[in-house]
Parts: C-alpha cells; sequence; structure tokens
C-alpha cells in the first residue's frame, strides 16, 4: 500500500471530476474524518486515515482490501472506475439520469440506456458526460457516459442510446470474484 | 475466634490472590528503564515451561513489567493536564545506528599533499598564548591574534617606506589576502571535486551500459573480480503515512485540473445560452423573473426609479446585483 503519484492522482482525479466535477474536492478536504487515497497492487482504494494507519502493519500479500475500492489501474496506466466506486459517485454526482421500472432490469444485465427507458435527466447536461444512473425512487443503480447532450435527446427515437453502460450494480454478482 | 489469626487467615488469603510487588530471581533483572526494557538473563525453567508454555511465559512476563513498573514508579514525577508523569533517566544500552554510515569525504589537494607527505593533520584550537599579555587570547575572530598588527596603537614605520604609507591598511590588506587565498582555494577544491564525480559516473554509467549490451543482455557474461552487481533505478513514493502535505498537494492538483475541461471528450453546446452557467442561480430565468418578462433593461430603469418598482423585495435579493 502506498500513495498515489502525482501521474496516478492526476488519472483518478480527472475520472472521478467527470462525475462529480468540484466536488471532488469534498472526498479530499474533510476536516472531520480526512480521508485519503491508497494504491495497493493495483487497485485504489479511499479510506479514512485511521483505517490506513491500522492497515499499514498488514503485510501486502494479505492486504484484501481496505476502505472503498474506487477502481483499478489497467497495466497502460489507464485508470478504470470500478461499481464499487458508487457511493461516493452518487453521493456528489452533478449530472443524473434516473431510468423507469421497465429499464432497471435491462441496464443492470449490463445494457445501455435508450431513450425508452428513460425517465428523467438533469437539465443541461452534455455530451459524453460522466453521469449517474438511478431508478425512479432515487436508489444509484450505476454510472455510464452520455450519448447525446440533453437537448439533443428530444429529438431521437425510442431505441436509440441515452447513456453508454459502465458499470451497473448487476457486477456485484457478474464480477464478485474481481471486483474489490 | 481470635482477632489476630482473622487478620493473619486474610491477610494470607489476600497474598494468594494477589502476587506479591517484589519480584525475587536468582539472577537478578536487568533494566534500562530509560528504554523501557527489562532483559532477564535467567535460563528458562525448561519443566515449567514444557508443562504450560503459555502460562509459563506469562508469569515470566508479569514479573518482568512488574519489577520495571517498580522502578518506573520509584522515578521522579512532573505534574502535566495527563496527571503525574514519570521523568525517564538517560537509556543506558548502545542501540545499533539507524542510518549507514555517511560516505567519506573526497580529499581536498592539500589533504592529499599531506597524505603522501605524511603530514599527520592536528587539533588547532582557535587559542594561542600572548606572552605580553600574560593570558591565552584567540587566534582569529573577536580581539584575534591575528588583527594584532592592523590593532596595535603605535606602529613603527619602515624607513624606506614613502611618506604615506599606512601600516594599517596595510597589515589589513595582507590578512584579507590570505583569506581570500583560502577562499579561493576551497572553492577550486570543490570545483574539482564535483568534476571529477561527475566523470567517474559518466564512466559507471558507460560501464553499466556496456555490460547489459550483449545478446543475453549481460546474463552470461564472464564477471571480473570485485564487480558489483549493476543496479537499476529505484523508485521513490511518498512516505505512507506522512500524510500532512497529502493533502495540499491533492488540492494543488485538483486546481491545477480546474482550468481544463473535465473530460477531453465532454462536449458542451456551443450555442450561444446565456443561461448556462456553473452557478446555482441562473441568472438569465431571475432577470425574466424579476422584471416579470420586460427584460433587464426595463429592470433597470425600474430600479433607477423606486416608485415604479414592480418587483418584491425577495426577488431583488435573489438578483444579487449581477444584472
Amino acid at each position: 500500500m502506498r500513495p498515489l503519484t502525482e501521474d496516478e492522482s492526476k488519472a483518478v482525479f480527472t475520472k472521478l471530476a467527470n462525475y462529480i466535477g468540484k466536488n471532488l474536492v469534498h472526498l479530499i478536504d474533510r476536516p472531520d474524518d480526512p480521508h485519503c487515497f491508497r494504491l495497493q497492487k493495483d487497485r485504489v482504494y479511499y479510506m479514512s486515515e485511521a483505517n490506513m494507519r491500522m492497515s499499514i502493519s498488514v503485510a501486502r500479500p494479505n492486504l484484501v482490501s481496505v476502505g472503498t475500492c474506487l477502481g483499478k489501474f489497467s497495466k497502460s496506466g489507464v485508470f478504470k472506475l470500478h461499481i464499487t466506486a458508487l457511493d461516493i459517485l452518487a453521493q456528489y454526482a452533478k449530472y443524473k439520469v434516473w431510468v423507469k421500472a421497465n429499464g432497471e432490469m435491462p441496464y443492470l444485465y449490463g445494457n445501455h440506456v435508450v431513450k425508452a427507458h428513460l425517465g428523467r435527466i438533469t437539465e443541461d447536461t452534455p455530451e459524453h458526460q460522466g453521469v449517474v444512473i438511478y431508478s425512479m425512487s432515487d436508489v444509484p443503480l450505476g454510472f455510464g457516459v452520455t450519448a447525446r447532450s440533453t437537448v439533443d435527446t428530444r429529438k431521437l427515437d425510442p431505441t436509440a442510446i441515452i447513456v453508454f453502460h459502465q458499470a451497473d450494480v448487476g457486477e456485484y454478482l457478474r464480477d464478485e470474484d474481481t471486483l474489490f | 475466634m481470635d482477632l489476630s489469626a482473622v487478620v493473619a487467615q486474610q491477610t494470607a488469603a489476600q497474598a494468594a490472590k494477589y502476587k506479591s510487588v517484589a519480584v525475587e530471581k536468582e539472577i537478578p533483572l536487568e533494566a534500562d528503564v530509560g528504554l523501557l526494557t527489562i532483559i532477564d538473563p535467567n535460563p528458562i525453567d525448561a519443566e515449567a515451561y514444557q508443562a504450560d508454555r503459555e502460562v509459563h511465559l506469562q508469569a515470566l512476563a508479569r514479573d518482568g513489567v512488574q519489577a520495571l513498573l517498580a522502578q518506573v514508579f520509584a522515578l521522579p514525577t512532573k505534574s502535566s493536564i495527563h496527571g503525574p508523569l514519570a521523568i525517564l533517566p538517560q537509556p543506558t544500552t548502545k542501540l545499533p545506528r539507524a542510518k549507514p554510515l555517511p560516505k567519506p569525504r573526497m580529499l581536498t589537494k592539500w589533504e592529499k599533499f599531506a597524505n603522501a607527505k605524511g603530514i599527520s593533520h592536528r587539533k588547532r584550537i582557535n587559542k594561542v598564548w600572548d606572552e605580553e599579555k600574560k593570558e591565552w587570547v584567540a587566534r582569529w575572530g573577536y580581539r584575534g591574534k591575528n588583527k594584532e598588527a592592523e590593532q596595535q596603537w603605535l606602529h613603527e614605520i619602515p624607513a624606506n617606506k614613502p611618506a604615506d604609507y599606512d601600516p594599517r591598511a596595510e597589515a589589513r590588506k595582507a590578512r584579507k589576502e590570505r583569506k581570500d587565498k583560502n577562499e579561493l582555494a576551497k572553492q577550486k577544491n570543490l570545483e574539482y571535486n564535483a568534476r571529477m564525480q561527475a566523470k567517474r559516473d559518466v564512466i559507471d554509467r558507460s560501464v553499466a551500459r556496456s555490460r547489459m549490451s550483449t545478446a543475453s543482455m549481460g546474463k552470461f557474461d564472464k564477471t571480473l573480480e570485485g564487480e558489483k552487481k549493476p543496479r537499476g533505478v529505484k523508485r521513490k513514493f511518498a512516505p505512507n503515512e506522512a500524510s500532512s502535505t497529502e493533502k495540499e498537494r491533492s488540492m494543488a492538483l485538483i486546481s491545477k485540473l480546474d482550468g481544463k475541461p473535465v473530460s477531453k471528450k465532454a462536449r458542451i453546446d456551443p450555442r450561444p445560452n446565456p443561461g448556462r452557467t456553473e452557478d446555482v442561480l441562473n441568472v438569465r430565468k431571475a432577470v425574466k423573473f424579476a422584471s416579470r418578462g420586460a427584460g433587464s433593461l426595463a429592470l433597470g430603469r425600474s430600479l433607477e426609479k423606486p416608485k415604479k418598482r414592480t418587483m418584491s423585495k425577495t426577488s431583488r435579493k435573489k438578483m444579487g446585483g449581477r444584472h
């Protein structure tokens, strides 16, 4: 376990900022309960400093997971967010998409969000913007990237993709063994 | 029943319940209270150890801690907000140093010469005996012996010197020259050593590169005697725990990211839309609402003439002077 280098931090922060924008500051600046980002093997974890101090004494091969796993670095140095980061993203999300009840299951099986399943969307969402996807009862289901801006979605046909799927809570079952 | 018998019985029961505070050992325990350490040099009782290891070890540990605490409680104390604190003495145990020994300094030109000639260095103290004053005076510095010639109250002028000869200035000049010469020599030594080190580094690097430049990348090459294994560059990471600066670094990184678009792919609608801002307040809508659809110009006019104002107090507050 070690702190991120500057390049790694940059990769993580840009990825997070795509979803939560300037709210990223609230993840780092938490005066009541200071938190930090740590890299263990290729995964990035977000944990309280108290937890970090305790986990220092655990040997690297024995440390399976600590805090919240945000995602992993691929071999080529690209940072990929995991569904485990959803809690944090949903808390601070800037742009949101709500899917209708009939669209929940298709989305949770890993499909994109189509126009027919779109319940609501944040006004002024730009194209290719990271969004968090909620059910109509405001339960976060996953996150993705918008295919069109809010304005452009109005003229699309019902089968057109609105949000590209990136991660959904179904992965907790599907990718259980590699997720954390 | 006799009272003394009852008391004796009770104290016996107490003694059985609580072990003695005094620790008795064949070889007395060695303590280093400064490091809060106690060492038990007694050999382990094999029978007791075999019978029940945990109990035996716990008993040993208990005795050690008891003896240590007894010594700590005998120490002088000072009061603090957390209660009395014992003042620990200096540790007596010598611990090995944590860091490796510093590398030997490169020799100066004089040191090399002195070594070659067998001149041994002797420590020169900054005190010299003054025969006239009958006391020890500083060799240099305040009232130093080296300034004696320029600070004396009466100067002798040699007969062959011109009339404007200033012995005070001459002596001072000579002293300053000696100092400058030494400074120059020091500078030259530093430069020379840096140059030599750089040369050595270049050689080391090229040797390392040439050793890796064979078909097997140096794996099956014969090594010379005393040749060390080539070392790669070690990666360095920030310490895990000393995270006082970590937050500042992260914040600086975020503020650097702030100027650029969040994602390279995220496209903001290029169509002119004055209402699209990062703020919570949609200025265009607020103006429209406050002026009841008349626009900002009408709103400005109405503000100039307070009699005719059409908007409520709350809506003016919302505006916040942004129009």
